[in-house]
């Protein structure tokens, strides 16, 4: 009886953590990446990765350095028209907003902030400056802004680059502590963010 | 067998009545200046409120600016008069959603969700004073000591049905119904405490329960923007640690009936102190995705003010955010109507020309998004505005 316990546990032991190697977060080696939040996003990158294993959404990739909070390139890979840039954690009472084919330029940055401000991830932000860019060949709008989460009240500064394709959206913002973090890494995510492709 | 008598006696009287926890004082706590906590409950508690403030003050969420935490500070001081409030420290924190609340060390701290949903001073004050009436009636320790005490018996209950095999399960959902029916009365309390001062302070006392019959609206409003049936519940759950808020208009209402109906809510008085603070309430409001209740609000505002300019600008934002073709329509009367009713920001031509564009009536967005540009030709955005109408 107790062999057979002792075997049970070992097998369950051997299941979960079989489970969590399924669900680790990985390294993401310099080079060429391809498929990058489940959609065509591609990028070719100079240095080491971390992919965190979290789903924050159906098509939504994580990317640090140090930890997402000290700094995070969060991939929206082709958000469909209709649908949320993240994972509403109540559909029918709290809904998140969404994309609309009919978006301009500028409802991307106010997408995200809505976004941010509906899930009480953030209380404060504010969006500065917007100019046109071009991602993967097409017209694109490269923004900047600055948060604060609710949950460590440390100020934020981030920067992204988003645009439409066919009425979806891919995005890819960075974020970072706006004491040392921001600066120390935004040339690592500019280069990220020029080699994108679509 | 004598284990099992033991233990079914305990279930029997944990069962049939409540902890002893619930009991409540039956009248006002003497007021202590520099109070200083007794008991080591007490002093562990302060200690974390303690801390809990220290993070309050530098938080980059306080509103510091223009004398409002002074301003509502002296809204609680009328409410439960000078000597009461002395010690008392307000902080305003940029939350757009409606709370208040006190910690056991006098530190209160109210959220600007709550300063926006507010239509006078009596209306904040009723609010106020109920977490002041907690504060008084030192409810933070009662609490802790009762979850504490429930918490305890739990794990003795469970231990005893570990001894004698027997299922504790009955005993311990009762023990758990008691003390969420503790966090109700202590609300009830806190609510009769500070209509007390509400009686006392020359607001009118009716306005204690106007809050909570505007909260029940705005829910409802919120719930019928989402296309969700109105969910007002008439009573209590099992876990719900207050008491509805239809109960609490209820019973608040019934005992403002009881004493005359005259006092002064200080509308005006209140619409000149949150006046500064407006748009940037307003603007956080509109993002959090809830067309319905910001809709409320903004009627809600509207109906003892007026379509102010700012509340007509506010209005277009929110129809703008929401964006079906209809909503844009709407956007741009309204831009226009707050332009007319003297609303000056350029930042009102920009929006209504990404509303005009978004809607297809290219020519009019033009004319619009050009008037921004010449009015803040070196705005953040202005590089982005310039490449939409390049189009």
């Amino acid at each position: 009886m107790k062999t057979k316990r002792v075997a049970t546990l070992i097998a369950v032991s051997v299941a979960a953590n079989a489970a969590i190697a399924a669900h680790a977060n990985s390294l993401v080696a310099p080079g060429a990446h391809t498929g990058i939040a489940n959609s065509k996003l591609s990028a070719n990158s100079q240095g080491e990765w971390n992919r965190l294993s979290r789903v924050d959404g159906k098509n939504v990739e994580v990317w640090t350095l140090d930890g997402d909070a000290l700094n995070k390139v969060s991939f929206y890979g082709g958000i469909a028209n209709g649908m949320p840039l993240l994972r509403e954690p109540d559909k029918k009472r709290h809904p998140l907003p969404k994309v609309s084919g009919t978006m301009l330029m500028t409802d991307i940055p106010a997408l995200l902030e809505t976004t941010y401000r509906s899930l009480g991830i953030v209380n404060q932000m504010e969006i500065g400056e917007q100019s046109p860019a071009i991602l993967g060949g097409r017209k694109a709008i490269r923004f900047t802004y600055t948060l604060t989460r609710a949950a460590d009240q440390v100020r934020r500064k981030g920067e992204g680059i988003g645009t439409l394709v066919d009425g979806k959206l891919y995005l890819v913002t960075y974020e970072a502590p706006a004491l040392h973090f921001f600066d120390k890494d935004i040339e690592r995510y500019r280069q990220l963010a020029a080699s994108l492709a679509l | 067998m004598r284990w099992s008598g033991i233990v079914s006696a305990c279930c029997a009287a944990l069962t049939l009545t409540p902890p002893s926890f619930a009991s409540a004082p039956s009248a006002l706590p003497p007021y202590t200046p520099a109070y200083e906590p007794t008991t080591v409950d007490e002093r562990g508690m302060w200690m974390e409120a303690d801390e809990r403030e220290r993070l309050l003050r530098d938080s980059p969420l306080r509103i510091r600016e223009g004398g409002l935490e002074r301003y509502v500070r002296e809204v609680l001081c009328r409410e439960v008069g000078d000597d009461r409030c002395k010690g008392v420290r307000v902080y305003v924190m940029e939350i757009p959603a409606f709370n208040a609340s006190m910690m056991a060390n006098g530190c209160m701290e109210v959220w600007s969700g709550l300063l926006l949903r507010a239509r006078s001073e009596a209306e904040l004050a009723a609010v106020l004073g109920h977490e002041f009436g907690h504060f008084e009636l030192r409810h933070t320790l009662m609490g802790f000591k009762a979850k504490r005490s429930a918490t305890d018996v739990m794990a003795w209950v469970d231990v005893l049905g570990g001894i004698t095999n027997r299922d504790m399960s009955s005993a311990n959902v009762s023990l758990v119904g008691s003390l969420y029916r503790f966090n109700r009365a202590q609300e009830t309390e806190a609510d009769l405490l500070g209509f007390k001062y509400m009686a006392a302070s020359g607001y009118p006392a009716k306005a204690a329960s106007e809050v909570w019959q505007q909260r029940m609206a705005e829910d409802d409003a919120t719930a019928l923007g989402r296309g969700l049936k109105p969910r007002r519940n008439y009573t209590s759950g099992f876990f719900d640690t207050h008491p509805t808020d239809l109960k609490r208009a209820e019973y608040l209402a019934k005992a403002a009936a009881a004493l005359p109906a005259d006092g002064d809510a200080r509308v005006e008085q209140y619409r000149a102190a949150i006046a500064p603070y407006l748009s940037r309430m307003l603007a956080a409001q509109i993002k959090m995705n809830d067309f319905g209740g910001t809709d409320f609000i903004l009627n809600s505002l509207a109906s003892s003010g007026g379509w102010s300019g700012e509340l007509l600008f506010a209005r277009a934002e929110l129809y703008r955010t929401r964006g079906n073709p209809r909503d844009l329509q709407m956007a741009s009367l309204w831009y226009r109507d707050a332009k007319a009713a003297g609303y000056v920001a350029p930042e009102l031509d920009r929006n209504l020309g990404l509303a005009l564009l978004r809607n297809g009536q290219t020519e009019d967005a033009r004319k619009s998004l050009g008037a921004y540009l010449v009015a803040r030709p070196e705005a953040p955005d202005a590089k982005m505005i310039q490449a939409l109408l390049a189009k």
